[in-house]
């Protein structure tokens, strides 16, 4: 059952008004609040908040659209932008393709202990966050560090239009996930096996080859999050994402990409990350502590996936 | 002739124990090859009531988790429910007084309940919502707690000294694992778990009521890990963090790996579970005292995890893996 179509079933649509309508209440909400919420300085707070995270969401929306998952976003962001940050002094912007790279490497082993040694996905990627975080850790001793290279931080904070670069960052590759999703035998390969693997692999659709290359475009684009993240901060430690795990799993499927896969896509994935940023934002605004916001994305992301899930067509689930 | 026969069978039993449980031979060769490396600092007997301590950490948050994964589900909420159930505890001494603590075994049932209804009735793949589930009781641990730990005295009779150099945590547990590996092995309800696991629409064409095991699995689960966390609680100093660390939630995890216990469900369980947190206590023990560097400790105990997750799931073939 791969739905890639936009408007499909009552199920999707149902999920979507939900947060169509949680999306608008919120921010409304918000705006009431704090009138500064939408302000053109407010305004930049939240693309600020919004569009490294949807990049990275993006790479998660792929994984999860083929029924996967991926543990290894926040970490490897994590990775990417330390590698930026620790060795630009010394190869300048060399940092970049260096971080994508190893961030794509990465993504190609999740994708190799999952396909070809048939590691549950979620279980080889929490393994490699965990190694992909002790190598951070020792790489970055623990320790700040700050950014002085003007050239590499103008990748994210040039103000074109009233916005910084990293929105149209943001926005660029939303529309190119999009259409790899809808426009690629790629992306249609994805919802394919998201649908019924199985039957995907009878079809014709070489399914390993689609799911390496499916984790390594998220490590990629985790990579890229990583790399335009530390540009838009100018510094960081190894404390970097340490409570976006549960709210990037959360703006994917608040969205409504289903986490058994095949339906869904980045299309979905731009409300979710609305959702969850812009509301993480406004919790921030009302001095709201990270452990309530923290049960708020549990919540969601709990309440969104009971939502999302087709009963009907899912026989087992573990 | 009867009496010939028994001790004949008991042999056998010993002798296919043994053979049965090849992570108990990695424990020994693990044990073996520090105490050559580091004899002076591994062989001592504040090291080994190091180890069994730890041991006790893991098995207490492993055991419950590691009947469920014989469904072939998962269950991460024992993390949140310590730490809930250590903030609650605190919360209402002022209340109850020492019967204050039993209000962790009753979060822990509850949650299960609650993990198994939504899991099965929504089907929601129970590794998110285990995971959701401990990240929002630890916010709401945050919470409640107001931002200081919080330690709760009294409980200390629980772990006081008894034997020496064994922790009396220790103690306290094995009738929790006797009873886990009783269940598993010994009722028809651990029977129902196995075969739920091999093969879920195999089970359901057979009669078995799957919804209602499950749920049943996620409760136990639940309580299994309420009542361990009582002990747990005190072992651990009688207050719990404010913040998810994601460390104390994957060592559970991998000692359940390290077991043997396939996490596609349908072998294993708290008796392979033992071996893998003993196996795994003195894996970290003793890379912990020869002194390399914290972070590449991490790295490493990363590694030993995919490693033997894939030498694990070499016998899948033919399982539709996600």
């Amino acid at each position: 059952m791969a739905h890639s179509t936009i408007f499909r079933g009552s199920q999707e649509n149902i999920a979507t008004i939900i947060s169509v309508v949680a999306a608008i209440a919120i921010i409304s909400t918000f705006q009431i609040i704090n009138p500064s919420f939408l302000s053109p300085q407010g305004r930049i707070t939240l693309v600020y908040a919004m569009s490294y995270f949807l990049i990275a969401a993006c790479g998660l929306t792929m994984v999860i659209m083929m029924g996967s998952f991926d543990f290894s976003v926040v970490s490897l962001l994590k990775l990417a932008a330390l590698i930026c940050v620790l060795y630009i002094d010394d190869i300048g912007l060399l940092v970049i393709p260096l971080a994508l790279l190893v961030c794509t490497g990465f993504g190609f082993v999740n994708g190799l202990l999952f396909a070809k040694f048939k590691v549950p996905s979620f279980l080889a990627t929490l393994g490699m966050s965990l190694v992909i975080e002790g190598l951070a850790l020792y790489l970055s001793k623990g320790f700040l560090y700050m950014i002085t290279n003007r050239t590499f931080r103008a990748l994210s904070v040039t103000f074109i239009g009233g916005l910084p670069s990293i929105f149209y960052w943001g926005l660029g590759i939303w529309i190119v996930s999009i259409f790899v999703a809808f426009c690629t035998p790629f992306g249609r390969h994805l919802y394919a096996i998201g649908g019924n693997p199985t039957a995907a692999s009878l079809c014709g659709v070489d399914v390993v080859k689609t799911r390496i290359n499916a984790f390594m475009l998220s490590g990629f684009l985790s990579g890229l999050a990583g790399v335009l993240y530390m540009a838009q901060f100018g510094g960081g430690s190894i404390e970097i994402g340490a409570d976006m795990s549960i709210p990037l799993f959360a703006s994917v499927v608040a969205g409504g990409t289903s986490l058994a896969g095949g339906t869904g896509g980045p299309h979905r994935t731009l409300l979710g990350v609305i959702l969850i940023t812009w509301t993480q934002a406004g919790m921030s605004m009302l001095a709201m502590g990270n452990d309530i916001q923290l049960v708020v994305f549990a919540l969601i992301a709990i309440g969104m996936s009971v939502l999302t899930t087709n009963r009907k067509s899912v026989s087992v689930v573990k | 002739m009867n009496n010939s026969k028994k001790k004949h069978k008991t042999l056998l039993t010993v002798t296919r124990t043994i053979w049965n449980y090849p992570p108990l031979l990695m424990t020994i060769v693990l044990f073996i090859v520090f105490s050559i490396l580091f004899p002076d600092r591994f062989l001592t007997p504040i090291n080994f009531s190091s180890i069994l301590g730890q041991f006790v950490t893991l098995i207490l948050f492993a055991l419950g988790p590691s009947m469920v994964v014989t469904t072939g589900s998962l269950d991460l909420s024992y993390i949140g429910v310590w730490m809930l159930g250590g903030i609650l505890v605190w919360r209402f001494t002022p209340l109850l007084g020492m019967a204050a603590i039993l209000v962790i075994p009753l979060l822990g049932l509850v949650t299960g309940i609650l993990v198994g209804i939504i899991q099965v009735k929504a089907k929601v793949p129970s590794f998110i919502l285990t995971l959701s589930v401990s990240a929002g009781y630890a916010g709401l641990t945050s919470v409640l707690s107001g931002g200081y730990p919080r330690v709760v005295r009294g409980y200390e009779f629980l772990t006081a000294k008894l034997i020496p150099y064994v922790p009396t945590a220790l103690l306290w547990t094995i009738p929790l694992i006797v009873v886990a590996v009783f269940i598993m092995r010994s009722t028809k309800v651990g029977a129902y778990f196995y075969a739920i696991g091999s093969n879920e629409e195999g089970a359901r064409l057979a009669g078995i009521d799957v919804d209602r095991y499950k749920i049943l699995a996620f409760t136990m689960s639940g309580l299994l890990t309420g009542i361990g966390s009582i002990i747990q609680f005190q072992h651990l100093g009688g207050s719990v963090p404010l913040t998810l660390n994601m460390n104390t939630l994957i060592q559970p995890l991998t000692a359940i790996v390290f077991g043997g216990t396939l996490l596609t469900g349908g072998s294993g369980g708290p008796d392979r579970t033992i071996i893998g947190a003993l196996a795994f206590a003195v894996l970290y023990r003793g890379l912990y005292i020869s002194l390399i560097n914290p972070e590449i400790l991490q790295l490493l105990i990363g590694l030993v995890l995919v490693l033997s997750i894939v030498i694990a799931s070499r016998g899948l073939k033919g399982v539709t893996i996600t």
